[in-house]
């Protein structure tokens, strides 16, 4: 059997009683940008509150380079090289950037590399060194969402998932934030990749996940989707 | 109503008003640091640094030691007793939610105020050295020497928790953990490691305050309550969340007490601190020199 980066498999998820997410499987491998679609209450974010230890599934397994990671506090998650940007962000606004950026490096793994992490964010983000002193909550949303992912990449982070990143913001920066999601990968940072925005998602994911209503109604590369009659008329055609 | 007759007496008086607001300060900082982590008014504040002074007052009674040893020896000491009961107690309920960490607060308020009433009897105590009432002069002002140390070890205090909080990763920590727990979590921050942190350098400041009380002030195991009070003032005077903000607060406190009660009569110290409390919840939440921009949405 082939190894996943991370392999979920048939999870149920339940906030309380609700269930929130029925018998879901798939997995991620290295390197690789996967998209998980799906509307609003789809169990995108839950999926990935799960991942990251905020959730316990009740059934089911999640195993990251192999090892199960269900049992871990989110603050152990990270260690382990996931890194989660949230939806809406979640920037500490009364800090300042660079100690948003600094506390990214915050789990002792990373801390040596400090210097270095901030170098490639600054690098990847230019705009971010010129605000740097700045308090994250003075930022424009595109700025903000800059922030989110370089301060989720100061961990060095072998997997990073993205909720949303693309929410709320002006269409140039979604196209830009998608370049930069590109380029982050083909420095080697794989992709867990969660949006409602479809087109341009499947231009840059290799391969996509759906969800509907807590459970998985297909997959497959991104070319095989966007043809898929199901998939445009279950997806496409609502967001028409 | 008197007026002041030259200027020095004015000077005098807000001078001593200074003191007392620097003992507020530190007591405010404690309260605002641990509301940060916990998201409650942490109710037996005052208690903790009535305990303080009662540890001090028995340690002077029996070894005759210079009362200023006492922060030395508090600090380290409080700083346990923090993480011991955050650990202990607050940990396990906080999950519960807000209500239960408030009672329990209050509980711990109410256990201290009589276990110190048990064992110190409910006399006013207070701690005298040979240099209590030494004083020196400054143009035209007296002031006291305890007052005075005691003063520059609240500021010094504060400038060690103001350069924690900024300079240092567990310091950052702490201000993004207050902010947002969930997502310092996301960041490999265990918000119980720093809330533990937070509640002992809580405590650990309520001790120095308590200490700084019983070297200026006559004490009783009742007195905290109302610090504990007026510590909420001066957090409300500088806005949450803020180092320089609950020094400043607990100074403007100070000197608005001192003022009044020289101006119009002691007994009316506590009423216009309160009404100024009000004024400030209605016209200015964010505080005095707080930021709007900075509130919480």
């Amino acid at each position: 059997m082939v190894d996943h980066l991370l392999q979920v498999r048939n999870v149920d998820i339940f906030y309380g009683d609700a269930q929130a997410v029925w018998n879901v499987s798939f997995h991620v491998d290295e390197r690789k940008i996967i998209a998980l679609l799906g509307a609003n209450g789809a169990g995108k974010s839950t999926l990935l509150n799960t991942i990251s230890g905020f959730l316990k599934p009740k059934h089911g397994e999640i195993l990251f380079s192999g090892k199960s990671i269900v049992k871990l506090k989110p603050e152990q998650v990270v260690s382990l090289g996931i890194s989660h940007v949230p939806e809406g962000r979640r920037l500490f606004s009364r800090l300042t950037v660079l100690e948003n950026l600094e506390l990214g490096a915050y789990p002792s793994n990373t801390r040596p590399y400090l210097k270095e992490s901030l170098d490639r964010a600054f690098n990847l983000f230019p705009i971010l060194k010129e605000r740097k002193n700045q308090s994250a909550g003075t930022l424009s949303g595109g700025e903000q969402q800059m922030v989110a992912i370089a301060r989720a990449l100061m961990a060095r982070p072998v997997l990073l998932m993205l909720d949303e990143p693309s929410l709320g913001l002006a269409p140039l920066f979604v196209s830009l934030l998608f370049e930069t999601i590109q380029a982050m990968n083909e420095e080697g940072v794989t992709i867990l990749l969660v949006e409602q925005n479809v087109h341009q998602s499947l231009e840059i994911a290799k391969y996509a996940y759906v969800l509907q209503t807590g459970t998985l109604k297909m997959e497959g590369w991104g070319e095989e989707l966007i043809n898929n009659s199901d998939f445009q008329q279950a997806f496409l055609g609502m967001r028409g | 109503m008197a007026g002041f007759s030259s200027f020095s007496l004015f000077l005098q008086v807000f001078i001593n008003g200074i003191f007392l607001g620097c003992m507020y300060g530190v007591a405010a900082l404690g309260l605002s640091l641990i509301f940060g982590s916990m998201q409650i008014i942490f109710l037996a504040q005052g208690a903790v640094m009535i305990l303080a002074a009662y540890c001090i007052y028995w340690i002077v009674t029996l070894t005759s030691i210079d009362p200023f040893f006492g922060f030395l020896l508090i600090i380290p000491v409080f700083l346990g007793f923090g993480w011991v009961i955050y650990k202990g107690l607050f940990q396990r309920v906080a999950k519960a939610g807000k209500n239960p960490s408030l009672l329990l607060a209050f509980g711990l308020m109410v256990l201290f105020e009589h276990l110190m009433s048990l064992i110190w009897t409910p006399n006013t105590r207070s701690v005298a050295t040979n240099y209590s009432t030494s004083a020196f002069g400054l143009w035209d002002i007296n002031i006291s020497v305890t007052r005075f140390i005691v003063s520059i070890v609240a500021l010094i205090t504060t400038g060690i928790v103001f350069l924690f909080l900024k300079r240092t990763m567990v310091g950052k920590a702490v201000r993004g953990v207050s902010e947002d727990m969930q997502a310092a979590a996301l960041l490999g921050i265990s918000p119980n490691w720093i809330s533990s942190v937070t509640f002992a350098i809580g405590i650990a400041l309520a001790g120095i305050a308590g200490v700084a009380t019983c070297i200026t002030y006559a004490f009783d195991p009742y007195f905290g309550f109302l610090f504990s009070l007026k510590a909420l003032i001066a957090v409300a005077f500088g806005g949450l969340g803020s180092v320089a903000g609950a020094l400043l607060g607990g100074i403007t406190l100070g000197v608005l007490e001192s003022l009044s009660s020289y101006i119009i009569s002691a007994g009316w110290a506590d009423a216009v601190a309160y009404a100024a409390f009000l004024l400030i919840l209605v016209f200015r939440p964010e505080g005095l020199i707080g930021r709007r921009s900075a509130q919480r949405a």
